[in-house]
């Protein structure tokens, strides 16, 4: 009685978390089919096509906004790893009243609607006579990574032995040296983790680089022009390399943290 | 074996932090090859004055001297003195030799005694390998230190500071995180291993047993001041006051008066004892050990009272008894059943004397 | 200690492109095109009081909406007998990592008035519908969007749970209704708090899919603070929008915290 009791909840549970994973999948799902199929029209399956594929590799406007992303997602990445990471360090050994005003900060990026965030950056860039383009879109990438790049070392710098430090320089380590020899290694998979996310949110961002970039496009926003027009199914084509892209970035990033839970 | 001569002196050591001040004015010395114990229970201070000769706290007052000369502008990488952290404090991106080499990788080919960085190489692996030997680790150099357990973490840690031949070793704590048996078997070997190299050991515990049995001099502390500085067992047939006495070993402390020299009274009973130099009726503390005490049959014993409750401890049987002014801890090696009429007797010499804590 | 310099940059870069942005933003809510002081642009937003009152309507629907659907989904996804729950919530939250964008535009493709869905009605026989352009599609397209945000924070309240807890109500005396209602609810408040934060604030700021779910036909707040921004070029009224806004979502967010004091909601991670 128990058992079956047991078994009909089991397939119950099941049964919703089906309907759920279907809700989010299938529109997906749907978008990936229909980027291979000959006819334009969403109503009628005429064959299996790679034109779509092809139209979107001769596409100017695409290719350089492909560029555009990736160079905005490389950079980002980068100075805000190296900010992030500096930045962590830096915080976690300084006094606690300065600690948390600081903390309070990065959080803003966070707590800020991302449309507050895209409009305020581009009225300062505006202000300061800027021009609206990948270098600017460059600034606020790096602006609202840094602060994933620091919360996921900072939790790797709060689990670290405090005497692991103290241990290198007791031993004749120089400080700077201690940072490299001994912290660094220490907070390396935090590092790693926020590289990843940085350039995940950085490839994936559209509101933000809407608002702050004017003549160069990523691909977020060619998308969002393309589906003001209506749908085009280069777009689906478009939209399953992108997804393909993000999924496989994922997996790397649950994979890494997966690895350390074990570790540890 | 402990010379005279003091290798590091504080003076005046004073240090708050915020509001709270942990350390009150310490006067201490360490002399050379001593093993030294700073003990008290937690929040005492004895971590923060360990940290403050290891260079990782600068006191608010005060001085601290190396071979007389003011140690406090050195920076702890160039302190000729090594941790043994609590917790160990391992490198665990680095294996056991490479933990081991840490200091001496960083060190000049020539303050190893060699020219080339090939030489320097073979001249680290050489150190490390002695090391090994000495906490008993060989065959342990490509392990990493996950692998490891708690008490070969400590044999690490201790041969990644020894290897660089410090002129003196902190320990913080270091068995804390063993359990019984592994912390009495490497209580004896850092004993041995500390006599064998001859180096100056500052030891930081709470655990009076492990104070009393590894150290040449125990400095008592509570509260950030000094309790008392002796060896070993003066320490405790002396204590100087009631904490002392309650902190190391087990302890009946009551109040009492001086009536005359060597002639205590407490609970209204006038007893023999062998200390001089107090006041007429100034008021004291007395201590006893229970081991000290005396069970004796009722018509002869000083004071008479009822076994309340018994517990066996191993060795000994540890009493409660009740004179009716007082509960008694006695520890004796016969058992007496609970309820039944004692008499305790207590010789002159165990009767120890402290003066009042203002 | 000279270590606290190295978070000099950061927070050098973080005052730059976060604060003063945002102080930008409350200079121009409070000034004139020419820079003189003024609150016109503040009032300027009565007028727009049916687009704020749609925004915040439609942003309460999504979230209840989203916390509905998704606070079973994380329970179950937490309970202890589904073998493999650790893929199955993977799955559930990595459409949250992907583009909005493309997750607005995977919807359009269902409801265009061409679309997947309308076909299916068709070969069934049934007549076409408008569903593009209605409240419903943009409120299926916030829903869609944010749900694994709801999922995310709970599912990791949830697991984070002792089971003991569970078992100790079990033991004394409560059946599998009270152990939730008393126990598990109760715990996952924290979840639930930060679920509310990631949803309703995206919801009552989006602008891009009321814009591609309605084809233009509904304004949010976020739209109009886009058009006020790049098609008007009235930077004032903008700005002052994303003030109100901004101050909007902190009142909530203040709101919400008083029933999660300790702020230990699993976060984004």
């Amino acid at each position: 009685m128990v058992r079956r009791r047991r078994r009909a909840s089991k397939a119950f549970k099941i049964t919703y978390l089906a309907l759920v994973l279907a809700f989010l999948y299938v529109p997906i799902a749907i978008m990936i089919a229909l980027s291979f199929n000959a006819s334009v029209s969403r109503a009628e399956w005429t064959g299996f096509t790679l034109d779509w594929y092809r139209k979107l590799f001769h596409s100017e406007a695409i290719i350089s906004a492909l560029k555009v992303t990736l160079e905005v997602a490389v950079l980002a990445t980068a100075a805000s790893t190296v900010l992030g990471t500096l930045g962590a360090i830096g915080m976690y050994s300084m006094k606690k009243g300065w600690a948390t005003i600081l903390t309070n900060v990065s959080y803003l990026p966070m707590t800020t609607p991302d449309i507050v965030t895209g409009v305020s950056l581009m009225l300062m860039f505006v202000f300061m006579k800027i021009p609206l383009g990948k270098g600017t879109m460059l600034m606020a990438h790096i602006a609202f990574d840094t602060p994933y790049v620091l919360f996921s070392v900072m939790p790797r710098l709060q689990q670290m032995n405090p005497n692991l430090y103290e241990a290198a320089l007791d031993l004749g380590c120089h400080p700077l040296k201690a940072l490299y020899k001994v912290i660094l290694p220490e907070v390396m998979p935090g590092v790693v983790t926020g590289a990843l996310l940085a350039f995940t949110m950085s490839l994936d961002d559209f509101v933000i680089s809407y608002f702050t970039s004017s003549t160069d496009q990523n691909l977020s926003m060619i998308v969002y022009s393309a589906a003001r027009r209506g749908v085009e199914p280069t777009m689906y084509a478009l939209s399953t390399l992108m997804f393909l892209c993000i999924l496989m970035l994922l997996l790397v990033v649950n994979r890494r943290s997966r690895l350390e839970d074990m570790s540890n | 074996m402990v010379q005279d001569t003091r290798l590091i002196e504080l003076k005046g050591i004073s240090k708050s932090f915020g509001d709270t001040q942990v350390l009150h004015n310490i006067d201490l010395y360490i002399r050379k090859c001593e093993f030294i114990t700073l003990l008290g229970p937690s929040g005492c201070g004895k971590t923060t004055l360990l940290r403050i000769i290891g260079g990782f706290e600068m006191p608010d007052e005060g001085s601290v001297l190396f071979e007389g000369a003011d140690m406090l502008p050195v920076p702890p990488y160039k302190r000729r003195i090594n941790t043994v952290f609590q917790k160990y404090a391992l490198f665990s991106h680095l294996n056991v030799f490479d933990n081991i080499a840490f200091g001496l990788n960083l060190k000049e080919p020539e303050a190893l005694g060699v020219k080339t960085r090939r030489q320097k190489k073979e001249e680290i692996a050489r150190r490390v390998n002695r090391m090994l030997r000495l906490v008993k680790m060989e065959g342990y150099e490509k392990r990493s230190i996950d692998q490891l357990s708690g008490g070969q973490q400590q044999r690490i840690a201790i041969a990644r500071a020894l290897v660089n031949e410090p002129e003196v070793l902190l320990l913080d704590e270091p068995l804390g995180a063993l359990d019984l048996k592994l912390r009495k078997e490497m209580q004896v070997e850092l004993k041995a291993m500390q006599q064998q190299l001859g180096i100056t050991f500052i030891y930081v515990t709470h655990d009076q047993e492990e104070a009393l049995t590894m150290s040449d001099t125990v400095v008592v502390l509570n509260g950030g001041r000094i309790q008392q500085i002796g060896e070993p067992k003066r320490i405790y047939d002396e204590p100087k006051n009631a904490f002392v006495a309650d902190f190391i070993g087990e302890s009946n402390i009551l109040s009492g008066v001086m009536k005359e020299d060597c002639l205590v009274e407490m609970l209204g009973v006038e007893f023999q004892c062998v200390d001089e130099g107090f006041g007429k009726d100034e008021p004291v503390d007395v201590v006893v050990r229970p081991e000290d005490i005396m069970i004796v049959g009722t018509d002869v014993g000083m004071l008479t009272g009822v076994v309340e409750s018994v517990i066996f401890k191993g060795v000994h049987y540890e009493m409660m008894v009740n004179t009716g002014t007082m509960r008694w801890k006695v520890h004796s090696t016969t058992m007496q059943p609970v309820g039944s009429r004692v008499g305790m007797s207590i010789v002159p010499f165990n009767i120890h004397i402290m003066r009042k804590e203002a | 200690m000279k270590r606290s310099w190295y978070a000099a940059p950061y927070a050098l870069w973080m005052l730059m492109f976060t604060v003063v942005p945002l102080l930008f933003v409350c200079y121009y809510a409070f000034t004139t095109k020419t820079g003189d002081f003024t609150l016109a642009n503040i009032t300027k937003i009565f007028d727009y009081t049916p687009v704020l009152l749609d925004s915040l309507r439609l942003a309460l629907y999504c979230t209840v909406l989203c916390l509905l659907i998704g606070y079973p989904a994380a329970y179950f996804l937490s309970s202890k007998d589904l073998s493999r729950s650790q893929s199955l919530a993977v799955l559930i939250l990595v459409p949250m990592w992907m583009n909005f964008l493309l997750r607005t535009y995977a919807m359009m493709t269902l409801f265009e008035n061409n679309g997947v869905l309308n076909s299916i009605f068709e070969a069934l026989g049934l007549p076409k519908q408008q569903i593009i352009g209605t409240e419903g599609a943009v409120l299926v397209g916030m829903v869609y969007n944010f749900l694994p945000f709801m999922i995310l924070p709970i599912y990791t309240v949830l697991k984070k749970l002792d089971p003991r807890v569970i078992e100790a109500a079990e033991d004394l005396g409560a059946n599998p209704f009270r152990v939730i209602s008393r126990v598990v609810l109760p715990l996952s408040v924290p979840g639930i708090v930060s679920g509310i934060t990631m949803v309703f604030m995206p919801a009552v700021t989006t602008f891009a899919i009321s814009r591609l779910m309605s084809s233009g036909m509904i304004y949010l707040m976020g739209d109009m603070i886009e058009e006020y921004f790049i098609s008007m070029n009235n930077r004032n009224v903008g700005s002052a929008m994303s003030l109100v806004m901004m101050v909007l979502i902190l009142i909530s967010i203040g709101l919400l915290r008083k029933a999660d004091p300790e702020g230990q909601g699993g976060g984004l991670w």
